[in-house]
């Protein structure tokens, strides 16, 4: 028989290391055709970093995304930006490159001021052009840089960020672990077949707050692989070892989700603005993954009307709980 | 001012069209001319000292060019991200999977038949293959600090007194499982000298915790030491940690030519971190309206025979064992174990799918024991603005789990026309 259940489960997730200090760097050059490098230690590992860094640096300069060139984790040439790890590249690298670009930024704006005659702080850029409060000015940012450079100035920034944490007490635990935290809330819906114990994920629906989501669709893609492999933990994967030895160390017999186990998935973004990150940027690469299991485990609970407290929810595992019920 | 021009817009990935026509250089995709492949000899055994390796016979197989052990490295023979306790190579073997020999080789052929003739001598020592048996006092220490890597306590207010008068208690054990990253590209580098400084192109997270490791191990002041990043296919915390960067810079540097080393599949298993089995005991105490009093958890997490990203793993787990609800008792001891299993290090969540697993559960069960549905019971309980977390930290900045909550709900009512209601 299939049996139809639905389970719900949140999660939080602290962005950054646990309690302890976790700089980036970076550096950004605005090149005399008003294009600019960015140089990062951030790894993009096929997350979206480095677009997103240069959505980040784009946005901060004033100039289009296509005058943009990041170029990243090259220890001789970038700066440490730490481990893409943890959650914490938008928010720490970001934070790094948005405060470079802005570095470099000012100087333009200083000698935009002096050119125009008009405070600076009345002055932005906004695609390449110098704007006086809300109206753009005729001046394109390349013409400061030109006259920067008949001064001999250079236009380079820096800028580093380390989330605001303190230690955790050793007897107590308190104290501030993350600057801050994404949250989740995700809905599954499975049919369970009780005679094979083959369990269907039919949907599921996963809300993420993320802060301001930088790049959507990039964020929608973390959501849909992270919900992906989630259903290969509450499902499908383990890594057997007997005698401290891997049973069948391959893709063969570790079985992990297809296009065919995978369900639909229904993205929501929530932007709960931080104020401490990127234009109010937190996280998403690790939330995404960590409440599937979770609400998958309660959706079969629901089918079933029995619980398990064994991940993962093989068949096997399955048919066994039904029997002894 | 306009709008935002480039923040919140879809804009398309940078890397997108080179992936997507297969034009990226991953490292199996780069080829220097006269590169040597390396091999790692592998132990069959979990836990020994390593007397004696043999390689008399192998040096003489025409296109061996020199193999490697532990008296090879010219620097402190030991890395790793937290606890600097993995030996590149080693004399004393703690899970099946560690590092003997490195091979140097013309091809991959005469590497692999290279591996197969180099004798170790072992003096075995009792191995380790739970966390029970690594705990208890008489356990054979699997490192000098012992077996207990670290301990993380979370503990506010009384939650022993609370559980004892509570009026819904909920108890359970939860276990959880070892899982692989199984990233489409496995761990590979390439390394070579170009003006006297050693280059390093691998897959990786984390360059610069990789130089600041390959230059410890090799003994080289860290700006001689360039690591760039290949392309890279898929991390999921798996290439946080040293894997091919010290074999391919000791052969680089000692050979003075080009060197290559890609993990097949089956090394990628064996080799490197896991997710962390974990063993839970969750008590959950609440009051008839369904809101939280206290929390009493014990994590015992198997590291394996490394630390890797354990004790941040262990950490990570104890401060977010509460889920994002407002418990003001807690009492969250975490364990660090040191196994002879293989290691276990990051992997995308750092123990909170774990603990998502135990908690959610914990708050079904608890609904159903007070009549309440499962989404009232969570929106009695989640952070608010102003909320005490269990470490003390006031929630007052962007708290967005109550919209998350609604937000989800909502859309399952729509596309979920099974769910029914919230009382079904």
């Amino acid at each position: 028989m299939k049996k139809r259940g639905y389970g719900i489960a949140n999660m939080w997730y602290g962005i950054g290391n646990t309690a302890n200090h976790n700089p980036s760097g970076a550096f950004v050059d605005i090149l005399d055709d008003g294009t600019a490098i960015v140089l990062t230690g951030c790894a993009d590992i096929g997350q979206g970093s480095t677009t997103v860094l240069a959505q980040i640096a784009a946005e901060t300069l004033g100039i289009n995304i296509e005058d943009v060139v990041v170029v990243a984790a090259d220890t001789e040439v970038t700066p440490d930006a730490g481990a893409t790890s943890a959650s914490r590249q938008t928010y720490v690298s970001g934070n790094a490159v948005r405060l470079a670009a802005k570095n470099a930024r000012e100087q333009v704006l200083a000698k935009a001021s002096e050119e125009l005659n008009i405070q600076a702080e009345r002055l932005s850029i906004y695609q390449g052009q110098i704007w006086v409060g809300d109206n753009p000015s005729g001046v394109m940012i390349k013409e400061i840089i030109t006259q920067c450079r008949s001064e001999g100035v250079l236009t380079l920034g820096h800028g580093s960020f380390d989330p605001v944490t303190t230690k955790l007490d050793s007897e107590t635990g308190q104290g501030i672990p993350y600057a801050t935290y994404a949250f989740a809330t995700q809905v599954a819906e499975v049919e369970v077949d009780t005679e094979t114990g083959i369990v269907e994920v039919k949907k599921i629906v996963a809300a993420h707050d993320v802060g301001k989501a930088i790049n959507p669709q990039n964020v929608e893609g973390q959501i849909e692989g992270g919900c992906s492999m989630g259903i290969g933990y509450a499902l499908l994967e383990e890594v057997v070892v007997k005698d401290g030895e891997i049973q069948g160390p391959g893709m063969s017999t570790y079985l992990i989700p297809t296009a065919m186990d995978v369900s639909e998935v229904y993205p929501i973004i929530i932007e709960e603005y931080e104020a401490s990150g990127p234009y109010g940027a937190k996280g998403v690469g690790e939330p995404a993954l960590v409440p599937t299991a979770a609400a998958i485990a309660n959706a079969v609970a629901d089918a079933l009307g029995i619980r398990m407290y064994e991940l993962p929810l093989t068949p096997e595992r399955i048919i066994a709980t039904i029997k002894r019920k | 001012m306009p709008d935002y021009s480039t923040i919140g817009k879809s804009i398309q990935r940078i890397d997108g069209i080179d992936k997507v026509l297969g034009k990226s250089q991953y490292i199996a995709d780069i080829d220097l001319p006269g590169t040597l492949c390396l091999k790692v000899l592998r132990s069959d055994v979990a836990h020994a000292l390593v007397k004696k390796i043999d390689v008399s016979e192998v040096e003489r197989i025409p296109g061996v060019v020199r193999i490697f052990t532990h008296v090879d490295i010219p620097g402190i023979n030991g890395y790793g991200i937290i606890v600097k306790d993995q030996p590149a190579l080693t004399d004393k073997v703690r899970f099946k999977g560690d590092a003997i020999a490195l091979v140097a080789a013309e091809n991959e052929e005469i590497a692999k038949r290279a591996l197969k003739l180099i004798k170790v001598d072992f003096e075995k020592l009792p191995p380790i293959y739970d966390v029970w048996t690594a705990l208890k006092e008489d356990a054979p220490a699997i490192h000098s600090r012992g077996n207990i890597l670290t301990v993380s306590k979370i503990k506010k207010g009384d939650a022993e007194a609370v559980l004892n008068q509570a009026e819904v208690v909920v108890s359970r054990s939860y276990t959880t499982q070892r899982v692989e990253h199984c990233y489409i590209e496995t761990e590979g580098g390439v390394a070579y000298i170009e003006n006297g400084i050693l280059v390093i192109k691998v897959s990786t997270q984390n360059p610069h915790y990789d130089r600041r490791d390959v230059a410890r191990v090799l003994g080289l002041p860290m700006n001689k030491v360039r690591v760039i990043q290949a392309t890279t296919g898929g991390g999921f915390g798996g290439k946080l940690d040293i894997s091919v960067q010290c074999f391919l810079g000791l052969a680089a540097i000692k050979l003075g030519r080009p060197v290559r080393m890609v993990y097949d599949r089956q090394e990628s298993f064996v080799a490197t971190g896991k997710r962390h089995p974990f063993f839970i005991d969750y008590t959950t105490a609440a009051n008839k309206e369904g809101k939280l009093l206290a929390v009493k958890v014990k994590i015992v997490g198997d590291t394996g025979a490394y630390a890797s990203y354990g004790p941040a793993t262990l950490v990570r787990a104890a401060v977010h064992a509460t889920g994002p609800y407002e418990v003001l008792n807690v009492d969250i001891d975490a364990l660090c174990v040191y196994t002879n299993n293989p290691i276990s290090g990051a992997m995308r969540g750092f123990g909170t799918p774990q603990m998502a697993f135990a908690c959610e559960s914990q708050m079904d069960l608890l609904a159903e024991a007070l009549g309440i549905s499962p989404v009232e019971m969570r929106r009695r309980n989640i952070l608010q603005q102003g909320s005490i977390t269990a470490t003390g930290q006031k929630m007052n900045k962007s708290v967005g789990i109550g919209k998350t909550l609604e937000a989800a709900w909502e859309k399952a009512l729509q596309v979920m026309p099974g769910l029914g209601d919230e009382r079904r």
